[in-house]
C-alpha cells in the first residue's frame, strides 16, 4: 500500500475503531464484571479497559455456577431454549406456506388479505396485551407453553419477507412442476423452499433472536418458574434487592452467550441481510 | 366462457390450495392480531379492575383527557396544523403559505393551551409519558440519523478490516436487549463507583445519580426548573423547559449505542446504491463537497433516510424491554413512554379497561404519526 493512501485511510481508521471500542466497551465489562468477587465489583473499578484494575485478581468461574443453579437461570435457558424452537418451528410452517400463497398461487381477495394481514404488523404490542391476556386467561394458558408460543405462531412481517423472495423463484419452475404433477405442498418443499434457504436462515435467526429477547408477554402470562424465560429470570435477578454485580452480569453474559455463538458462525449472512433488507422485529 | 373444463377445476383447486395455505396463519393472526384490536375498544368502555364491571361508555376516555373541552382543544390544535400544512405545500400563490405559517401558529398557540389544560383536568401520568415519548423520540431518531450517517461514510467503500467493522457495529443490535440494558444498568448505577461516575472522577467532577435522577438534563446543566403554581400555564410549560430528565437521557444513550451501528450499516447500503456517474459529473462541475453532499448524496439516500426515521420513530412509541430493565422505580416515572406507563397500569395496577383505553390513544398516534410521515416524506424522497 502506498503511503498516499494510507494517509488517506487514516482517519477512517480513527473513526471506525473508536466506534468499534464504544460497541464493544459493555460487553467487555459485562465479562470481566463476571469474574469478580463482590469485593472486587467494589474495589477494582479503573473505568479503562486496558488497565489491570479493571480487571479481577483471580477470575471466579463459580459465579456462572452460583447463578445457572442457585437462581436457576439454567432452567429458565432449557425454557426459553424449548419456547424459541416451537415458535420457530411454527413461524416457520405457518410462514412459508402463507408466502407461497401470496407469491405463487392466484385466489380471490389475494392482496386484500395480504394488506390485512400487515395491518397487524403496525399495530404497537402494548394495544394487543390486554385482549390477549384476557383470552389467553380464559383459555386457561396461562403458565403453559401455548400461552407463551401461540400468539407468535405466524408473523405478517416474516410472511412479507418470505414472499419477496418466493416471488424470485421463476414461475416457470413452477408450473413445469405442476404439469408433472406436483402438489403445490410438494413445489413448496421440494423447489422453493431449497432455492429461498439464505432467506429462511435469515428469517429463522430474526425468529430466534426475538423470541429470546420477548419480555413484556411472559411478565404478563407467566406467574411461576414452571416456563419462566431467561428474559424475565434475569430481570427479577436485576430488581430483587441484594442481587451482587458479578452474578447479574454473569446472567447477562449467559442470556446473550446462544444469540452471540449463531451470530458467530453465521456472521456474514446476518449481515448481509439485515444491512440488505434492514429488518428486524 | 371458452375455459376447457380441465383448467377451470385447476382454477377452482389452485384458489382452494392458496386459501388453505394461508389458513393456519390467517387463524394465529386473526385471534392474536386483528380480534384484539376490536376486543380492546370494548374493554375500554368498561369499568374493568381484572374483573368486567359496570359500562361506562366513553367514561375512560373522559378520564385521559379531562372533559370534552380538552379533547375538543386538542382536537382543533390538529385540524389547524393539518390545514396550515396543506397551504404551506401550495406553491402560489405565495399569500397562502403566509396563510399556512399563520395556521401552524395558531395550532401551536392551541396547543399551548390544551396540554395544560388536560394536565390540570385529565390525566396527568399519562401526559407525562407523552413528555417523556416526545423527548425520547427527538433524544434518540436525529442523533442516530446522523452518527449513522457518518459512520456509513466511514465504513462505505472497500478497505482491508471493513467485514470485521461490520460484524462488531451490528452486535449491540443483535443482542437481546434485556442483557444489555442489564449491563448499561450498572454501567450508569448512581454508586460512586459505578463506571459513569469513575469517568466522571477522571475530569475531576462530582458523581451523579444517572439512572435515579428525575431532575431534567437543562435543569441540572443551567438551572431553570419547575416554575408557577401548580396546574398553571406556567407550571406546565416549565417542566417541559427543564428538558429530558437525566435518568430517561441515560435510556437514550443506551439506544443510541443499539442503533447506531445499524443505521450505519443501512446507510451504507444506501451510498453503495449511489452510482459513481453522479460523482464524477459532479466533480467535472467543480463542485464543491459540501455540494455534493447537499445536492447529491443526500438526496440519494433519501430511501434509507425515510426508512429509518420512520422505523425510529415508531420504535421509540413501541419500546419497552430496555426502558423495563433501565428504569428505576425511585425516579418517579421520569423515564416512562407511554408503552411503559400503559403497561404498568395494567400491570401492577389492574385497571383493564382504563390501560386499554390508553392503548387506544396511543394507537391513533402511531397511526397519525405513520400516516403523516409517509404524507410529508414521500414528497421530499427521492426513489431513483
Amino acid at each position: 500500500m502506498d503511503r498516499a493512501r494510507k494517509r488517506r485511510l487514516a482517519p477512517r481508521y480513527i473513526v471506525l475503531s473508536a466506534a468499534a471500542a464504544i460497541c464493544l466497551l459493555p460487553f467487555v465489562f459485562m465479562i470481566s464484571n463476571s469474574l469478580k468477587t463482590y469485593a472486587e465489583t467494589v474495589t477494582r473499578v479503573s473505568p479503562d479497559p486496558f488497565s489491570p484494575s479493571f480487571w479481577p485478581s483471580l477470575p471466579q468461574w463459580s459465579n456462572f455456577a452460583e447463578v445457572w443453579r442457585g437462581d436457576e437461570l439454567g432452567r429458565y435457558f432449557l425454557n426459553s431454549l424449548i419456547i424459541s424452537l416451537v415458535t420457530l418451528c411454527g413461524t416457520l410452517t405457518t410462514s412459508c406456506l402463507a408466502a407461497y400463497a401470496f407469491a405463487k398461487l392466484r385466489f380471490p381477495g389475494r392482496e386484500a388479505v395480504f394488506s390485512v394481514f400487515l395491518l397487524t404488523f403496525m399495530v404497537p404490542e402494548t394495544v394487543t396485551l390486554i385482549p390477549n391476556f384476557l383470552v389467553v386467561s380464559a383459555l386457561g394458558w396461562t403458565d403453559r407453553l401455548a400461552g407463551l408460543t401461540l400468539p407468535f405462531l405466524a408473523s405478517a412481517f416474516y410472511i412479507f419477507l418470505l414472499r419477496q423472495f418466493f416471488k424470485q423463484v421463476p414461475d416457470s419452475l413452477v408450473e413445469s412442476a405442476r404439469l408433472d404433477g406436483a402438489s403445490n405442498l410438494r413445489i413448496l418443499v421440494s423447489i422453493v423452499v431449497p432455492l429461498s434457504r439464505a432467506a429462511i436462515f435469515t428469517v429463522a435467526f430474526l425468529d430466534i433472536a426475538f423470541s429470546w429477547n420477548s419480555l413484556q408477554w411472559p411478565l404478563v402470562v407467566v406467574q411461576t418458574p414452571r416456563w419462566r424465560p431467561i428474559t424475565v429470570g434475569l430481570t427479577r435477578l436485576i430488581s430483587e434487592a441484594g442481587a451482587q454485580m458479578q452474578l447479574r452480569m454473569a446472567g447477562a453474559l449467559i442470556a446473550i452467550a446462544p444469540v452471540v455463538l449463531v451470530y458467530i458462525v453465521a456472521q456474514r449472512q446476518i449481515v448481509e441481510t439485515v444491512s440488505g433488507s434492514g429488518l428486524k422485529e | 366462457m371458452l375455459i376447457p373444463r380441465s383448467l377451470r377445476s385447476s382454477r377452482v383447486l389452485e384458489a382452494l390450495s392458496g386459501y388453505l395455505f394461508i389458513l393456519p396463519a390467517a387463524v394465529v393472526l386473526g385471534m392474536f392480531g386483528l380480534f384484539p384490536l376490536l376486543f380492546n375498544v370494548y374493554i375500554s368502555l368498561f369499568n374493568w379492575r381484572i374483573r368486567r364491571s359496570a359500562f361506562v361508555g366513553l367514561g375512560n376516555y373522559n378520564e385521559i383527557f379531562g372533559g370534552l373541552l380538552p379533547f375538543l382543544c386538542l382536537l382543533l390544535c390538529l385540524l389547524l396544523a393539518m390545514v396550515g400544512l396543506r397551504l404551506l405545500a401550495r406553491e402560489k400563490p405565495s399569500g397562502l403559505r403566509g396563510l399556512g405559517l399563520f395556521f401552524e401558529f395558531l395550532a401551536l398557540a392551541a396547543l399551548g393551551v390544551a396540554l395544560p389544560l388536560v394536565a390540570a383536568r385529565g390525566d396527568r401520568d399519562l401526559l407525562n409519558a407523552f413528555r417523556v415519548t416526545v423527548w425520547y423520540t427527538l433524544g434518540t431518531v436525529p442523533i442516530q440519523l446522523v452518527l449513522g450517517f457518518a459512520l456509513a461514510a466511514a465504513i462505505h467503500g472497500k478497505f482491508k478490516g471493513r467485514e470485521a467493522f461490520r460484524v462488531v457495529m451490528l452486535l449491540p443490535y443483535i443482542v437481546p436487549a434485556v442483557a444489555t440494558a442489564a449491563v448499561f444498568e450498572r454501567l450508569f448505577s448512581l454508586q460512586s463507583e459505578s463506571w459513569a461516575n469513575q469517568v466522571l472522577a477522571c475530569f475531576g467532577l462530582r458523581p451523579l445519580q444517572w439512572l435515579r435522577e428525575y431532575k431534567g438534563v437543562f435543569q441540572l446543566i443551567f438551572g431553570f426548573g419547575p416554575a408557577g403554581k401548580p396546574g398553571g400555564l406556567l407550571a406546565y410549560w416549565s417542566s417541559w423547559a427543564a428538558g429530558p430528565s437525566l435518568s430517561l437521557t441515560t435510556i437514550m444513550i443506551y439506544n443510541v449505542w443499539v442503533y447506531v451501528g445499524y443505521y450505519a450499516l443501512i446507510f451504507a447500503n444506501g451510498l453503495a446504491a449511489i452510482p459513481l456517474q453522479y460523482y464524477e459529473v459532479a466533480a467535472l462541475d467543480g463542485a464543491s463537497p459540501l455540494t455534493v453532499l447537499r445536492k447529491v448524496t443526500l438526496p440519494l439516500v433519501s430511501p434509507s433516510t425515510y426508512f429509518l426515521a420512520v422505523l425510529g420513530v415508531i420504535g421509540t412509541f413501541k419500546s419497552f424491554n430496555s426502558i423495563y430493565v433501565l428504569r428505576d422505580p425511585a425516579a418517579g416515572g421520569a423515564s416512562d413512554p407511554m408503552s411503559v406507563s400503559i403497561f404498568f397500569q395494567f400491570f401492577r395496577g389492574g385497571r383493564f379497561g382504563y390501560a386499554a383505553a390508553q392503548a387506544m390513544v396511543l394507537l391513533a398516534m402511531v397511526v397519525g404519526l405513520t400516516l403523516w410521515q409517509r404524507r410529508v416524506m414521500e414528497k421530499q424522497v427521492y426513489y431513483g
